[in-house]
């Protein structure tokens, strides 16, 4: 029989924290993490509101303990801090021990530096230190930084799959444990804010001028965020091995496609439909053991709709509680799916479902509503963590309480 | 107005590249989305850019830009809506 | 299996077709008519690495005859870089105000995976990966996963492009050659750099063979930043994996790209290989981070065919006799990213 996949530890950084239990408090105390940017050089600063993480890049590498050590993106210091600390967590100190992996996601790579020196580096006139960014323009330069800073000597890559690159990083690492390929593998992802993507996602129309307001019925669009977030996923003979403590496990996923259009989803939520249900039947759970679902919820016009849709077709009349996140973290885009799968733990752990802060009034096209307060003492055993993104790509997984 | 509605298909014809399409295959009441040009959502957003370059009129909200962008018509009677008399 | 490249390899005979040479120290791909593959209203808005992913992942599903695939996995480095400086450049010129949001969209790594999800109404499972010299290996190792967790078949690729602006990028910390050289002599100049390339390359992979299967794919083996005897010692292992040894192996096609650099991996490897004949394929298609894709397509050309494209290879003196039972490439990406991968009859 297949390996069990168990979760052992768990580190990030975002707007609202820069640890898990720093990101539990602000969720337990309705802390949102959106206000304006001071690191962006950009005409929205005081216009658009982000979910920045409110340290400095020299302050970061200093927590990230590489301070004044050049060619560190935002991307890299903000990923190599939240795996410090789930390798913490996991009580790893000695990569020498286990072949780790590192599966990392990411949507823009460097471009939170390289942008700023793009016209610097195609410049035949101009020389300068600005030429060391040019090899962090892709995707793989942060991951390559976090995993040489770390000693990981596994499976390296990147995944990207715009929205739900992090959620998909979480699968890839699950099914190399499955198949036996390895035993150990970190997976998340990082992103810092761009002007770029700010830029891009307000090119579609889609960023609200105001806090995010998923599934209501004034939504307007969604706030870009920032962070990090990776999750040590072992399998349970390593766990059972080394007597390891589990958080959690990952008992089911499914990535399922859309196709459809480019950017948007299906009206009807097919491809959110089909993630959620695949991941729950491979889980072994059904319907009505989950307790909690937090869902993408970008507070687009067409995400929410269409993944209101797809939950009351899933579950009937009786959807569970559910929350998007976003409102807190701002859409972290890669990381995004590792910041909430972290959270789908932290509900288990704690007993908790997050409230969806920001929501007024009721969609007219669904009869469902999200959960608006903080729920205390909840038996929370199963939890959905939707994530999906551009070209149609839907991600779920399922995280459940572990019984050994 | 005529003058208008020529320049705008021209316009249209090349934000969206629209190769084999000339100015005169434009209808000025067709649909520009679904059955017409066959236009989508992100055909809409350019058009929107559209006006906002050639035109100054920024259009905040897509699903009224689904509105204003109906037809050739339709652009251009928004067009000249928003223009000093 | 389809590719573009900068051979002549999208359509017809390879076995007939001539070298293309180039002293440019770029090697661009030879763009087919996509009007043929992709719909006039869905081409007018498409940027040039969209158009040849699509329209290779087509005519590769054309090839196969397979129908609709299980799985859509691609591999790519850099993604549309057309769409990226695009965007870029907007932004300046236009002041971050009225932005078309095309080119954003489009610069999205997965974008091509999205499309052809649209195009073969494929919904099931769909991702990519943007890890330098394992974008594809990585690719290539989701889809044998997949195939055993029960995917009939999977459509599996690479795709990259290089840009006139981005060549100079590179150029401005020593990835090409300084001086021109022509592709044909590009072994013959052992000095700093290469030549750079792109391509996009699918396959239809499935469990099982069919009456058009062109190779098995047997084996894969990815090392992260070793030191040079990890080569020799990654190898061995590879080959114990394998149950083989190294006389069973027909030939190697290697990475080698004139880079002194980076040569002495080559070298290290010419220790294990000892008298197995080897071809070098950087000349055909440049280097770029998803060229493994390359070297697996000639190679699968060359297990179905029992037969060398030899008018590709006019540096080579002999080529070995026929009767290629195993194929072995093992290629690098400027010393990080290494992988071997084994092809059978």
């Amino acid at each position: 029989m297949a390996e069990r996949v168990l979760i052992t530890g768990m580190g990030m950084i975002t707007a609202i924290g820069e640890t898990v239990t720093a990101n539990l408090h602000s969720l337990t105390h309705q802390h949102s993490g959106l206000g304006f940017t001071r690191f962006i050089d950009t005409i929205y600063k005081e216009v658009l509101p982000v979910a920045e993480v409110k340290y400095s890049n020299e302050e970061l590498a200093r927590m990230a303990g590489v301070p004044g050590q050049p060619g560190y993106t935002r991307t890299s210091l903000l990923g190599l801090i939240a795996i410090q600390e789930a390798l913490q967590q996991a009580g790893i100190r000695d990569m020498q021990q286990e072949p780790t992996g590192f599966i990392n996601a990411s949507t823009v790579g460097g471009m939170c530096d390289t942008e700023k020196v793009y016209f610097d580096i195609i410049d035949p006139e101009k020389e300068g230190d600005f030429l060391r960014y040019i090899d962090t323009l892709d995707c793989a330069d942060c991951t390559q930084r976090i995993a040489d800073r770390t000693g990981i000597n596994g499976f390296v890559t990147t995944i990207s799959t715009a929205c739900s690159s992090s959620a998909n990083a979480l699968m890839y690492g699950a099914r190399l444990i499955k198949q036996g390929l390895a035993r150990r593998v970190i997976c998340g992802g990082t992103e810092a804010l761009t002007s770029f993507t700010i830029n891009g996602f307000n090119s579609l129309k889609n960023i609200d001028k105001q806090a995010c307001r998923p599934f209501d019925h004034n939504r307007n669009g969604l706030n870009l965020g920032e962070g990090a977030a990776y999750l040590v996923l072992e399998s349970e003979s390593l766990v059972k091995q080394h007597g390891s403590r589990v958080l959690a496990e990952l008992s089911g996923y499914c990535n399922s496609n859309e196709a459809f259009h480019p950017t948007a989803p299906s009206p009807e939520g097919d491809g959110a439909y089909t993630a959620m249900k695949e991941a729950l039947a491979m889980s072994g759970r059904s319907i009505d053991q989950v307790q909690y679902v937090n869902v993408h919820g970008t507070a687009t016009w067409p995400n929410d709709l269409s993944e209101g849709r797809a939950l009351e077709r899933l579950f009937g009349s009786e959807v569970p509680p559910f929350s998007s996140t976003k409102p807190f973290t701002g859409h972290a885009l890669a990381a995004a799916g590792a910041i909430e799968a972290i959270y789908s733990v932290l509900a288990i752990q704690h007993r908790l479902i997050f409230p969806n802060l920001n929501f007024a009034e009721k969609m007219e096209e669904l009869s469902i509503v999200p959960e608006t307060r903080l729920l205390e003492e909840q038996a929370v055993t199963t939890v959905i963590s939707n994530s999906f993104g551009f070209g149609g790509n839907n991600a779920s997984l399922v995280i459940s309480k572990y019984e050994g | 107005m005529e003058a208008l509605k020529q320049t705008l298909k021209q316009q249209i014809i090349e934000a969206l590249n629209l190769q084999d399409t000339k100015p005169e295959d434009i209808d000025d009441k067709a649909p520009l989305f679904g059955e017409g040009l066959g236009l989508d959502s992100i055909d809409s957003l350019e058009l929107m850019v559209l006006l906002e370059r050639h035109y100054q009129i920024k259009v905040e909200d897509p699903r009224e830009g689904r509105k204003i962008l109906q037809s050739v018509q339709s652009m251009a009677e928004f067009i000249q809506s928003k223009q000093p008399a | 299996m389809a590719a573009i490249t900068p051979q002549h390899s999208f359509e017809g005979d390879l076995f007939a077709q001539p070298l293309r040479s180039n002293t440019g120290n770029l090697l661009q791909v030879t763009e087919p008519d996509y009007k043929a593959f992709i719909p006039p209203n869905s081409l007018r808005r498409m940027s040039r690495l969209l158009k040849m992913g699509l329209t290779a992942a087509q005519q590769c599903l054309r090839d196969s005859s397979l129908g609709v695939p299980g799985a859509i996995i691609t591999g790519t480095g850099k993604g549309s870089l057309q769409d990226t400086e695009r965007f870029l450049k907007d932004i300046r010129q236009y002041g971050e105000k009225a932005l078309n949001p095309t080119p954003f969209i489009q610069s999205t790594y997965n974008a091509v995976n999205g499309m052809i999800a649209v195009a073969q109404q494929c919904t099931t499972y769909n991702n990519t990966f943007v890890h330098r010299g394992f974008s594809f290996e990585h690719a290539l190792l989701d889809s044998i996963l997949q195939l055993q967790e029960g995917a009939p078949h999977t459509l599996t690729g690479a795709l990259d492009e290089m840009s006139e602006e981005h060549f100079y990028i590179k150029s401005r910390i020593g990835y090409w050659k300084k001086e021109p050289v022509d592709n044909v002599q590009l072994y013959n100049t052992l000095s700093p750099g290469t030549i750079a390339g792109e391509g996009a390359v699918f396959f239809s992979l499935s469990a099982t063979p069919t009456a058009h299967t062109y190779a098995h794919i047997t084996g894969l083996k990815l090392l992260y930043k070793p030191a040079v005897a990890g080569i020799s010692a990654g190898l061995s292992a590879f080959l114990q994996e394998q149950q083989l040894a190294v006389e069973d192996i027909s030939l190697v096609i290697t990475g080698r790209n004139g880079d002194s650099n980076f040569e002495h991996f080559y070298t290290e490897l010419d220790k294990v290989l000892g008298t197995v004949p080897q071809l070098p394929f950087k000349h055909l298609c440049g280097e770029y981070e998803t060229s493994g894709a390359f070297a697996v397509w000639l190679a699968a050309h060359i297990m179905k065919a029992q037969q060398l494209p030899q008018q590709w290879f006019p540096m080579q003196a002999d080529f070995p006799a026929a009767g290629f039972q195993r194929i072995l490439i093992y290629n690098h990406f400027f010393g990080e990213q290494h992988t071997f991968v084994l092809l059978e009859r």
